[in-house]
């Protein structure tokens, strides 16, 4: 056994070692409540962490109910939002200098803060029904679907348009028109941008919807239930459901990650 | 029409002509709801309406108007926020730098810090208020953590970004590993740095009103949820919102700004 | 095989039996070089030539202590090249030029004398010097990014001079450019390789470009990386274009073209 390939396996354990290391020791001083000495507070505020795994396991379902309606706001309106992005993108790539400055705005408009967007929506949808289950999955709908457009929008215009060189000449030379350039060349060329973003707008879908979730009428989704129990004074409880929107935001990147690795593994093939 | 043509082909024709669409198509929907709604200005008041709130002397609770208090809550929200964002771009930038001295830091860190860009931070806004037990500090803490991240990923994809012939020029220079920080890799990380930062700045807004409304008190976020409540004039909330979007985009332009003064090299100007 | 005895006293880069082996992610051996022996003298112009894969800037990176050979030995004016290196007797020019985008080309070839705390009046004027010398004397204040490629890499070369190293060590450094650039730059290295009197090692799979350049050319074949031949290019210096049209040029050019056949 050679020093190089014994060096090369130990440092691909410690890669794994090391963090694992730290997260235990991080539970070690939570348990051990020498973490609330530290951040000078008390096991109420604070639960331990089998404390926060004993009230998951009590509250299952209403935890469960709770995380699917997030998740039924996140999924569609990140769908939604990819899809309009997607074609506004299409929409700039065709008229490039009335669309590029388009982009320009919807940056910035990407940089409101999500609050105040959760407002406004929260006053236009106050009409949409009468049945108060609908107004608010329509309004948190809106929420998740709008913020997820701008990312998409900015990458997938990246991928319409920075082009391998010649590429374009070379479609030219084929005389090929306008549509079988962007079918054949454009949005093949945008997929792995499709991913940078998605990278993008999954974590900030996630966060739209439990911000959205404060604002809407109706009392329901992980983050509500958050801002409910700490009002409440039940911290355990609150806990409890933050560990639920860790686990919303990991599991969701973690699927976004494995389709991206199947999909550019495909057309890499 | 030489003239015409030159208008129309100058740079900021373009963003003209979008905020005029704009403003006319936000006009068009003020007049629907005008005729349509019982209460229009909650829904999309005319953009004149709340020029008018923003210039009315009217006082609303006896003492301020209508602006001066958005103002000052304006004040004690994103003064919080920024001191949050400043101490969150440091740390972030010193995580980064420590990361790519040591690789045992970065072993340590690195899955850390890309769990922390899944987990919604912002959902943990209230347990931060009740963990701090202050709304000034939580305003500054959670400012802090959402900006921590993107400045250190980025940084540190800056750091990892640096041609290799440049270390190797720095290798052959025989130069101390001070001098290949302070003369490469921190003026090359620089761009990178500084998309992070425009990453968090309006995350570091949001952040801030958002804690607002968990609690009463002074803040942008008491004040937009009074108003949405009724508690005062429905233009307040329209001026903060008009406010908040100002910030967000201009701490985005300001950072621009910054990072042109501070790099000059990146813009284009052959010839 | 190759034995030769020099018996010049002005050696300055000497290798003998230097050899290089890679380990693959497969685990397989590479040899990227073996058998490697020549002299380099002071002053001479040699070229390294051979097509990809032959081991040519594998060669040039041990000499700039940029990679440690496995087997072999190698001074540099009687030294390790790491001490060589920390003596800073080495100019290295990239393919690429490698400027830094957030200097100016005067404070790109200043870097290297900040590098070694010059004092910064002394900076100053040995970047003008440099400057002037390539040529670019008016072109102080500019940033890279607003310069062409041929210009870049004059600054590449004005950097690499400005620390007034021993060996100048240059890896493929026109392959990038276009003809007339490159010949133009042909022309500008040997002017100041005349007037500074360096030692350079030159990298290239260009026959006619190292042929123009060198005292001698070191070809180099793959599979495994070694030395096939060293010819000594007796033209005439100062050498001009003109040149390229002798007999005796294309007799080179023959000569080393049949060097590689059967390869």
């Amino acid at each position: 056994m050679d020093v190089k390939k014994l060096k090369s396996r130990l440092a691909s354990v410690t890669a794994v070692l090391y963090p694992l290391l730290f997260g235990v020791v991080l539970i070690a001083l939570w348990q051990s409540q020498i973490l609330h000495k530290l951040l000078n507070t008390t096991t109420l505020i604070l639960p331990l962490p089998t404390r926060i795994l004993s009230v998951i396991k009590d509250n299952l379902p209403a935890i469960a109910a709770d995380t699917w309606a997030t998740v039924s706001v996140i999924l569609p309106g990140l769908v939604l939002g990819s899809i309009i992005g997607y074609l506004l993108a299409v929409f700039a790539t065709n008229s490039p200098r009335f669309g590029a400055t388009g982009l320009t705005i919807i940056a910035a408009i990407s940089a409101i803060p999500t609050v105040a967007l959760a407002a406004v929506i929260l006053q236009w949808t106050r009409d949409v029904s009468t049945d108060v289950d609908v107004r608010s999955y329509v309004m948190k709908l809106i929420i998740v679907t709008v913020v997820s457009v701008a990312s998409m929008t900015l990458n997938a215009y990246r991928g319409l348009t920075e082009l391998k060189p010649f590429a374009l000449d070379l479609m030219k030379s084929y005389a090929a028109g306008k549509m079988t350039v962007l079918l054949k060349l454009r949005m093949p060329n945008s997929l792995p941008y499709i991913f940078t973003s998605l990278k993008v707008s999954v974590p900030a879908c996630v966060i739209a919807a439990l911000v959205s979730e404060y604002f809407a009428e109706k009392i329901t989704g992980v983050g509500r239930r958050i801002r409910e129990c700490i009002l409440q004074a039940q911290y355990s409880t609150a806990w409890a459901y933050i560990v639920t929107a860790c686990v919303i935001g990991i599991v969701l990147f973690a699927v976004l990650m494995a389709s991206e690795k199947v999909v550019m593994r495909r057309r890499n093939s | 029409m030489k003239v015409l043509k030159r208008i129309i082909n100058s740079k900021y024709f373009m963003v003209v002509l979008w905020t005029v669409l704009i403003v006319t198509i936000w006009e068009i929907f003020a007049f629907i709801v005008q005729y349509t709604k019982r209460t229009p200005v909650n829904v999309l008041p005319h953009l004149s309406g709340i020029l008018e709130s923003i210039l009315s002397t009217k006082t609303i609770n006896g003492s301020q108007t209508a602006l001066q208090m958005v103002l000052v809550n304006a004040g004690a929200t994103l003064s919080r926020a920024g001191i949050g964002f400043l101490i969150g771009t440091a740390l972030g930038f010193v995580l980064a730098l420590l990361m790519n001295l040591s690789g045992t830091v970065e072993k340590v860190a690195f899955p850390y810090l890309m769990l922390i860009q899944m987990i919604p931070v912002l959902g943990m806004a209230p347990i931060i208020l009740a963990l701090t037990g202050d709304i000034g500090t939580s305003r500054t803490v959670i400012a802090a953590i959402l900006t921590f991240y993107p400045v250190a990923t980025n940084t540190l994809a800056g750091f990892k970004g640096v041609q290799k012939e440049k270390h190797e020029l720095m290798y052959s220079y025989a130069a101390s590993k001070f001098q290949v920080y302070v003369k490469t890799l921190i003026p090359a990380c620089l761009p990178s740095f500084f998309t992070g930062m425009k990453i968090a700045a309006p995350m570091a807004v949001t952040a801030s009103i958002l804690v607002d409304t968990l609690q009463g008190g002074i803040g942008l976020g008491c004040l937009l949820s009074q108003s949405l409540k009724g508690a005062m004039t429905r233009y307040v909330f329209w001026q903060i919102v008009l406010l908040s979007a100002i910030v967000g985009i201009l701490s985005f332009v300001l950072i621009g700004a910054i990072e042109k003064k501070v790099c000059p090299y990146n813009q284009k100007t052959k010839g | 095989m190759l034995s030769m005895v020099d018996m010049r006293t002005d050696v300055e880069i000497m290798l003998k039996d230097i050899g290089m082996t890679y380990k693959t992610s497969t685990n397989t051996d590479v040899t990227a070089l073996t058998n490697v022996t020549m002299n380099i003298h002071k002053g001479e112009f040699v070229s390294l030539l051979g097509p990809s894969g032959c081991g040519k800037t594998t060669l040039l990176r041990i000499i700039a202590d940029l990679l440690t050979p496995t087997v072999g030995e190698i001074s540099v004016g009687g030294e390790s090249p790491r001490e060589a290196r920390l003596k800073r007797k080495y100019g290295i020019v990239f393919q690429g030029a490698v400027l830094y985008d957030w200097r100016t080309v005067k404070k790109n070839v200043m870097l290297p004398l900040e590098i070694m705390h010059l004092p910064k009046k002394d900076c100053e004027e040995r970047a003008d010097k440099m400057l002037e010398m390539v040529g670019l004397k008016d072109f102080a204040k500019h940033y890279p990014r607003q310069l062409s490629g041929g210009m870049q890499q004059r600054v590449g070369i004005a950097r690499a001079l400005a620390i007034q190293p021993e060996i100048l060590l240059m890896d493929e450094p026109f392959s990038a450019l276009d003809e007339f650039t490159r010949e133009k730059l042909h022309e500008d290295l040997l002017r100041i390789w005349r007037k500074t009197n360096k030692t350079i090692v030159f990298v290239t799979h260009n026959i006619q470009e190292s042929v123009f350049l060198s005292d001698r050319v070191c070809v180099l074949s793959p599979h495994p990386g070694r030395i096939s031949a060293l010819i000594d290019i007796d033209l005439p210096r100062p050498r001009t274009v003109e040149i390229k049209s002798t007999p005796e040029f294309t007799g080179y050019v023959a000569q080393i073209r049949s060097s590689f056949e059967g390869i």
